[in-house]
């Protein structure tokens, strides 16, 4: 709360200080309105999904908005608010000074109700039909608060500066901040271990805020473009920790077996922090310069930015370099071309667990302590090339070929990383007759090999034949010993992937103005063996403007969307 | 296997009319249809694969489509009107109803619900 005052106190002040300078002593307009009301809300029933972004609560209260627009020579200034309610306010505050200064600060502040999950479908035991009775695989659910009502209030403060500070090499400064700020309280569920199924739902106090701050600097040498930007961005929360009582592990019918149960796992039987969220920061620097090459226009950037987790000490980098290159091949043709690549790397933490069977009653141990090498480490590369060419005064045809590619280091296996390429091929063509007539057509299709896959597999085999006793350590099968029985590659990712695209907007006369369209989108995925995954998609929009008289204006629309997957269901099947 | 259908229609109308040059009245109505479902999932026969009896299993899973069902409808009416009462004050007025129907009630508990708001109040010119 304390930061947030602080920025709503220097965005207020930036703005008081630009105002005057902004509105300039020879007004040739002045406008200011104010309106003055109140509004009565009232809801039945449930107010959760009706009522998702409106504000909160039933009754009366006041309402006050604001406008207003000065315009001098050189300068204009608008200020624009409206108050709801105190936690549904909106406001912006634009101005500029001739070419040398621009400024926009917005506030925007809202109430997101959201419901409870009831859990209801976590509640299954098994039958034992040989006795008669229930068994002891079984999976419930417990919300602790169920008459809980979850509201997250979202600030978000937004400021752009720009200044000319010389005419010469037009050197510019600007300076940007965003704020996103909430506080309310939200649902948090915890799970508990297998030998209880026990799913546990409770409230976690929302108290978080995000801030980014961006700085950068532009000029111009002749031909030669140059820019430099630096961005900090923070992400942090003083919500209290929300915490969970783990069950001890034992069977959850006879309470049998709780030392060997217990010896199996990181935690049990304890109180515990759940979901904690990180205090992130993240720095980046970029610099840019765009200039002459040949008959055409180049434009280059690096990038770095680091980003880390103040209380685990994670970091992640990345390493972005951009190239675009756009030349007019002849009168009526155009060729842009652009290139990136970029190297991402991650921590390699060492994860410390506690002994396994540590205290079991044969005292056979083992030690499960090992080093989570990152999955992200990894190359992005992607080049792209189009053509557009006008051919003729109404009609312009573009097409697009791009390649990309993925290089992963560790993953699935550590120095055995798989490559992911994807190849890109697109043509669009748009007629245009004047300014009433226009559609356009565009055909995509994108051929993925080896998309990224889940690298332990979906489904698990029967092992019955094929796991053994870790002897010495034990003559028993472990639960952990199951990975190995985890066989076929699974992805949400296709390998074919086609859209089709249409519009068509047109104003016959000028009472009357009609768009249309269309999109189509198919893709599958043809290499995981048995599995035969494929969505259809389907968007179609009509929107129609009628002005009959110069009293009457009509609108009316549709839009669309059907959806069909074709994906794999999985049952998870607990029977030991 | 198995096919996961959605389907969203939105539809809206909206109409503005100004019979005398002091007053100005205006409507609006919006409809949505939200539908999504799950087929039923024909498992593969697991009894080749297994030993021993399976007498307290059920692999049918009839029941398990049904958790995936949403099924919502929302209407919303919006009427007002603005009436200029001197060339400095003008009078607004508007009033929006909107109702939600849940035909599939389930993860979030029956979620059928309406909204009134009326809001009223004079623009001054300064």
């Amino acid at each position: 709360m304390k930061t947030m005052k602080t920025l709503l106190c220097m965005s207020l002040a930036l703005l008081l200080a630009a105002a005057p300078a902004l509105a300039g002593e020879d007004e040739a307009a002045e406008n200011l309105s104010v309106w003055l009301g109140s509004q009565y809300t009232d809801f039945q029933d449930s107010p959760k999904k009706i009522g998702e972004y409106d504000k909160s609560g039933d009754g009366w209260g006041p309402e006050v908005g604001l406008n207003y627009f000065s315009r001098s020579d050189n300068t204009t200034f608008r200020l624009d608010g409206h108050y709801f309610d105190e936690e549904n306010i909106i406001g912006q505050a634009r101005g500029t000074v001739g070419n040398t200064l621009r400024f926009n600060a917005r506030y925007r502040s809202l109430t997101h109700q959201t419901a409870q999950d009831r859990l209801a479908n976590l509640e299954a035991r098994e039958y034992l039909a040989s006795t008669g009775n229930p068994g002891g695989k079984m999976l419930t659910h417990e919300i602790v608060d169920p008459d809980a009502d979850y509201n997250i209030h979202r600030r978000e403060i937004l400021t752009r500066f720009q200044a000319l500070l010389s005419q010469k090499n037009n050197v510019r400064l600007s300076l940007n901040h965003r704020s996103i700020i909430e506080d309310g309280t939200e649902q948090a569920i915890a799970s508990n271990h297998c030998f209880s199924c026990h799913v546990t739902s409770r409230t976690r106090t929302i108290d978080q805020a995000q801030h980014q701050f961006e700085a950068g600097l532009d000029a111009e040498f002749g031909r030669l473009d140059l820019g430099y930007r630096f961005q900090y961005r923070l992400f942090d929360s003083d919500a209290p920790d929300v915490s969970a009582y783990y069950d001890p592990a034992k069977n959850p019918v006879s309470g049998a077996a709780a030392g060997e149960f217990s010896s199996r796992l990181v935690y049990d039987d304890e109180e515990l922090v759940f979901g904690r969220l990180p205090r992130t920061e993240k720095t980046s620097h970029r610099v840019r310069l765009k200039t002459d090459l040949g008959k055409g226009r180049m434009t280059g950037s690096l990038g770095y930015a680091r980003a880390k987790n103040k209380k685990s000490g994670e970091t992640t980098e990345s390493l972005i370099g951009a190239a675009n290159y756009a030349v007019r091949l002849n009168d009526k043709t155009r060729l842009v071309t652009k290139g990136t690549a970029a190297r991402q790397i991650g921590g390699d933490p060492y994860i410390d667990l506690p002994t396994f069977r540590d205290g079991a009653a044969d005292l056979n141990e083992t030690d499960f302590d090992y080093t989570r090498i990152s999955t992200l480490d990894r190359w992005d590369t992607r080049l792209s090339a189009q053509v557009i060419s006008r051919l003729t005064n109404r009609l312009t045809l573009s097409v697009l070929a791009g390649y990309n590619r993925i290089d992963r280091d560790d993953y699935p296996l550590v120095n055995e990383g798989t490559s992911t390429e994807k190849l890109t091929g697109q043509a669009r063509l748009r007629y245009r007759k004047g300014l009433r007539l226009s559609t356009a057509v565009k055909y995509r299709f994108e051929k993925v090999s080896n998309p990224f896959v889940s690298a332990r597999g979906l489904f698990e085999a029967a092992g019955n034949d094929i796991l053994e006793p870790l002897i010495p350590v034990s003559q028993w099968i472990f639960y952990f010993q199951r990975e190995d029985l985890r066989y076929q590659d699974i992805t949400s990712l296709p390998t074919d992937k086609h859209v089709v695209e249409w519009k068509l907007s047109d104003r016959p006369n000028d009472r009357f103005s009609f768009s249309l369209g269309a999109k189509f989108t198919y893709d599958k995925n043809g290499d995981l063996d048995s599995l035969d995954v494929k969505h259809h998609s389907l968007q179609p929009s009509v929107a129609l403007n009628f002005i009959p008289n110069a009293k009457w204006t009509l609108a009316a629309g549709y839009t669309g969307t059907l959806d069909k997957s074709r994906l794999p269901v999985t049952v998870a099947l607990f029977d030991g | 296997m198995s096919d996961y259908e959605s389907k969203a229609h939105n539809v809206y109308i909206t109409a503005s009319y100004v019979p005398a040059a002091d007053l100005r009245l205006s409507a609006t109505v919006a409809y949505n249809k939200a539908e999504a479902s799950l087929q039923e999932v024909a498992m593969p026969g697991v009894e080749d694969r297994l030993e021993g009896e399976l007498e307290d299993q059920d692999f049918t899973f009839e029941q398990m489509p049904l958790y995936s069902d949403l099924d919502f409808e929302l209407i919303n009416f919006t009427l007002g009107f603005e009436y200029v009462l001197s060339p400095q004050v003008t009078w607004t007025a508007d009033g929006t109803f909107g109702t939600l129907w849940d035909y599939a009630p389930y993860v979030y508990d029956d979620e059928t619900g309406a909204v009134f708001v009326v809001r009223s109040g004079l623009r001054i010119q300064l």
